[in-house]
């Protein structure tokens, strides 16, 4: 068979168009580490949740008490742990905004001191001060307004406080980004038309804000539902979440099938709160220029 | 009226920033005690409870396995992600969003859904109980971290210096190595702290890859803090509080070189 120097610049420019880009070269490495290391392994946690193919592992999880419980006590806790970190944050993200630049500098500091400790240490740290002999303790014993230890570790009091104080930075961030570029003169327009401060604020700065509260409840409840070191360091098995029960059905019980299940249903879970992150974000027009 | 909401508001706010400092705050103290227990205030003072730990061999073990797993996440992260993030930055190409989604994911992932997963897949491997296990999960933790700082920085290049060396002659790599690189390094190099601690201070997933002889100093600790809270483990925070206050202080110091 001859080849026709037309069938040769048709073949060539094929070749041409198969030619991989150089970004291509750029960008496999890492596309194949994360899709043997990263998506590889979740994909076969979806496998060995489905032994033949069939559902009975959710099916034990959707039926049985106490998977229920647990994934319903997750949702309670990340839930009021949300509550409390934006109720936290809100304010502290208001100083950062608009408190002036020492403020602003000194607020950071104090955030990000935290950021930057371990997880686990500031865990360590919460069991050392809520213990019965520890500083809280012996503080509300010193002004009166308990005569005998309270427990708070080992309850889910203990985990909500250890959670808050690791979410708080999360939820702060987005806020503040909000929060700095409102107008403060608003305020002052609404109070010249004869406002009260509250009425302002309700009516005026708070809607302003509504994008970084959205962005930060979502970023922290998303993060709380996967949170296994605190719950496990400051909680009582009682109020297990599902991250412990998760490690325990491979540590313990050596049930891998339901293990596996239950991490596909965290997975699900914590994808369905980040959706839900980015509609929020895109509904109220956050989306920042030339990022994807 | 209005005087009184502002103290509230601030007292409010001082309060918050005494609860982000507290637990940071006790932790070094309360290593020098003499007590055999945990107490603050700290009774007297004494490195004992240093010298305890450096002088295990275990805990010298831990630190090790710490060191080495960590820097070479690190090394590998920075180099796998900065390529990624200067292919994402300098190219328009179909599926750009996936990959940059792909390459963020692993920051959004539960780590616990992330370790039982590694597990069942590292021990068909034969990855688990080994370093280079600890350092292929650490890496998938580290990339997006890198991804994020090296984007961050080439974003503040002049997008016109590359082309203008090519239109000199200058070779691809030429450039990469002279123009490119100069210039994203403080990315390059904060991504690579990002990676070092994020790997230095990992415990879940290295709880379901490490053994006894490949465990880490997060491990060590998990197991301090569940069987026995002594003097000791204070001591350890202590020195980790530190070792992270350096890499902070340090991609700032970076951070600030780039202008």
């Amino acid at each position: 068979m001859t080849v026709s120097p037309h069938d040769r610049s048709v073949l060539a420019k094929a070749m041409g168009r198969f030619r991989p880009p150089p970004a291509f070269w750029l960008i496999a490495p890492s596309i194949l580490f994360l899709a043997f290391f990263f998506v590889f392994p979740l994909l076969k946690l979806v496998a060995i949740s489905l032994p033949d193919g069939s559902v009975e592992y959710y099916r034990q999880i959707f039926t049985t008490p106490i998977f229920l419980r647990v994934i319903g006590e997750t949702f309670r806790v990340s839930l009021i742990v949300t509550v409390v970190t934006v109720a936290v944050a809100y304010p502290y993200a208001f100083a950062m905004a608009h408190g002036g630049r020492a403020a602003l500098l000194v607020l950071t500091v104090a955030l990000l001191i935290p950021f930057w400790v371990s997880l686990l240490l500031r865990s360590f740290s919460w069991i050392v001060l809520l213990q019965n002999t520890g500083l809280i303790n012996d503080f509300l014993i010193a002004t009166g307004l308990i005569d005998r230890p309270i427990r708070l570790i080992r309850t889910p009091l203990g985990v909500i406080i250890g959670m808050v104080h690791i979410l708080l930075p999360y939820a702060v961030l987005p806020l503040y980004t909000v929060m700095k570029k409102i107008d403060l003169r608003l305020m002052e327009a609404s109070s010249i038309c004869g406002a009260s401060w509250l009425r302002g604020f309700a009516r005026v700065y708070f809607p302003l804000s509504l994008p970084g509260v959205m962005a930060s409840a979502i970023l922290a409840f998303t993060l709380a539902l996967g949170f296994y070191i605190t719950p496990a360091l400051l909680g009582s098995p009682r109020d297990m979440m599902i991250a412990q029960m998760i490690a325990g059905q491979f540590n313990e019980q050596l049930n891998f099938g339901l293990g596996a299940a239950l991490a596909v249903v965290l997975m699900v879970l914590t994808a369905l709160a980040f959706g839900l992150f980015g509609a929020a974000r895109s509904a109220l027009g956050m989306r920042r220029k030339g990022e994807a | 009226m209005d005087r009184l909401r502002r103290v509230l508001f601030w007292v409010v706010v001082g309060l918050t920033a005494v609860f982000l400092l507290l637990p940071t705050l006790i932790t070094v103290p309360m290593s020098f005690t003499t007590t055999s227990t945990l107490e603050f205030p700290p009774v007297g003072f004494t490195f004992e409870w240093y010298g305890k730990v450096i002088g295990a061999a275990d805990w010298r073990a831990a630190l090790v396995n710490s060191l080495v797993v960590a820097l070479a996440a690190a090394i590998l992260a920075t180099v796998i992600g900065t390529a990624a993030a200067l292919a994402l930055h300098a190219h328009r190409f179909p599926g750009r969003t996936l990959v940059l989604g792909l390459l963020l994911s692993p920051m959004v992932t539960p780590v616990i859904v992330l370790a039982v997963g590694m597990y069942m897949v590292f021990s068909g491997w034969g990855l688990v109980a080994t370093r280079l296990g600890l350092v292929l999960a650490h890496t998938v933790l580290a990339i997006p971290f890198v991804v994020v700082s090296v984007l961050a920085s080439a974003r503040m290049v002049n997008p016109s210096l590359a082309p203008a060396s090519l239109g000199l002659g200058a070779s691809r790599w030429f450039t990469f190595r002279r123009v490119t690189l100069p210039l994203i390094m403080p990315g390059v190099l904060s991504g690579a702290v990002f990676a070092f601690i994020t790997s230095w201070d990992e415990v879940v997933i290295a709880l379901f890859l490490a053994d006894v002889r490949t465990r880490t100093v997060p491990i060590m600790i998990w197991n301090q803090v569940r069987t026995n809270l002594d003097p000791a483990t204070a001591a350890v925070a202590a020195i980790l509080i530190v070792l992270s206050a350096l890499g902070v202080l340090l991609s700032y110091k970076i951070r600030e070189a780039r202008s």
